[in-house]
């Protein structure tokens, strides 16, 4: 190889090296802090409701942090090779939605949008080099059914009866949501896939309660 | 929530992955065509560079255009993916575009060493992948190391195809220096780019086919007290006769 030619693509490699490494650092951040996060919403199943605000609180400092973290990795991106680079934080971008949105589930039982989720996670529309993929939102709301089918079965160990019928409603909305799409055969239909067993997990709650005539019958028809 | 609203954001969802996996379809088939034109393009070098000829400096700038003739027709498939790759697509794709990209610099490589004797350059490769309008995208670096990585196999294939012709040891001692050399160059990116380390072993295997013949020759050449243009005569008109006597099977 020409001597010359040699230093253009030692000087390409350079450059990608130093992009990789700055967001490498970025990124063992970013899985700190989720793991933080995902610490402190392990305790929802043991937290009875009139003390889950202040749970729910305690996360939105680490949570919102975040922002700084994705406004790093938006720097550091050079022009449109965004995709380039995703993979690399998708891990922790999911395990942020799927925090967000459970957390905002369980202040107001609604589903988290994807704006608002970019909004949290401090992603501007303005950004030219940085957004929320679909495929991480939703991998990240399939997180937090996986979570909320555990949660159907200790708010009723906690005696919240209703609880249950609220999650069945909820995810049952989601999950006729997924099946509008044409999902590839890749990690997201899988997981997609698996959610019918949290679906019926619920279902087996949501008729114990029932059947043992723990929800007041008000609460069955107004939800 | 209503329930609505759950299903509209849905229904926008579906439109985005419909459209990114419709893209991502037509990629891999025009990524696939553009493997096929190279291969042909490569089959009809070594066909060309085959051939009986007076003048073999002449022979092979016919053989590397031809070549290149045809991987004009993969050029023009790369004009109709611009504007799928545009913008940040590019690297959204780009493990679609890959497999035809990395044949295709396999291809033009081998044409370029063909007729110049040298690598070439990742400008040259550039500048390859453009038309009137501008180039078709960037290239990126794995892509045209791993395409040049392929073409230490077709070289050793043209080394030894030809070692039986006049000049034709010459020429392999050349190429074996020339697939050395460019095994010593790459091993510095090998840490940096996935895929290379393994080619990087197939191309230690070539290298070795490509010495092991040289080796040969060189110990059986020896066995003669000829100058090395007798041997060539020699070597050439035994390997002309069973040529003529069989011109079929010889391309089949």
């Amino acid at each position: 190889m020409d001597p010359q030619d040699l230093e253009t693509l030692n000087a390409l490699l350079e450059h990608d090296v130093g992009v990789s490494e700055k967001i490498k650092e970025q990124v063992k951040e970013f899985d700190k802090r989720g793991r933080i996060i995902v610490g402190i919403l392990g305790k929802i199943h043991s937290t009875p409701s009139n003390s889950m605000p202040e749970l729910l609180d305690s996360v939105d400092p680490v949570l919102l942090s975040c922002q700084e973290i994705t406004a790093s990795i938006a720097d550091v991106i050079p022009p449109d090779q965004f995709w380039r680079w995703k993979d690399m934080w998708s891990n922790s971008m999911r395990t942020a939605v799927y925090a967000a949105a459970l957390i905002q589930y369980l202040r107001n039982g609604t589903l988290l949008s994807m704006p608002r989720a970019s909004e949290i996670l401090g992603i501007r529309e303005d950004w030219k080099n940085f957004s929320m993929p679909v495929e991480d939102y939703l991998h990240g709301l399939i997180s937090m059914v996986n979570e909320l089918s555990r949660y159907a079965i200790n708010a009723v160990t906690l005696g919240q009866f209703e609880e249950p019928l609220r999650i069945s409603n909820f995810v049952k909305e989601i999950f006729s949501g997924f099946t509008m799409l044409n999902l590839k055969n890749d990690s997201l239909r899988r997981r997609f896939d698996s959610l019918k067993y949290d679906l019926k997990k619920i279902e087996e709650v949501v008729y114990d309660v029932s059947l043992r005539k723990l929800v007041p019958p008000a609460a069955q028809t107004s939800q | 929530m209503p329930k609505e609203t759950v299903l509209n954001i849905f229904e926008q969802f579906r439109q985005d992955i419909d459209e990114g996996n419709d893209r991502r379809e037509r990629l891999i088939k025009a990524s696939r065509d553009v493997t096929n034109i190279s291969k042909k393009a490569i089959f009809l070098l070594h066909r060309i560079v085959l051939e009986d000829s007076t003048d073999d400096r002449a022979l092979a700038r016919r053989a590397a255009s031809s070549c290149r003739e045809k991987l004009s027709e993969a050029n023009a498939l790369f004009a109709l993916m611009r504007p799928e790759l545009a913008g940040d697509r590019f690297w959204r794709y780009q493990r679609q575009v890959s497999p035809g990209l990395q044949e295709y610099i396999e291809a033009l490589s081998l044409a370029h060493y063909i007729e110049h004797d040298a690598l070439i350059s990742y400008q040259q490769v550039q500048d390859a992948l453009s038309d009137g309008d501008g180039r078709f995208f960037t290239l990126t670096l794995s892509d045209y190391l791993l395409g040049l990585s392929d073409l230490t196999g077709e070289l050793m294939r043209f080394a030894i195809s030809n070692i039986s012709r006049r000049g034709g040891r010459l020429k392999a001692s050349q190429v074996c220096a020339f697939v050395r050399s460019c095994k010593s160059d790459f091993e510095h990116f090998t840490p940096h780019v996935r895929d290379l380390s393994k080619k990087q072993s197939v191309t230690a295997g070539s290298l070795e086919k490509i010495e092991a013949a040289a080796y040969a020759i060189a110990v059986r050449g020896s066995e003669y007290d000829l100058p090395q243009e007798m041997l060539d005569d020699l070597v050439a008109q035994a390997t002309t006769r069973f040529n003529i006597r069989e011109p079929d099977e010889a391309y089949m």
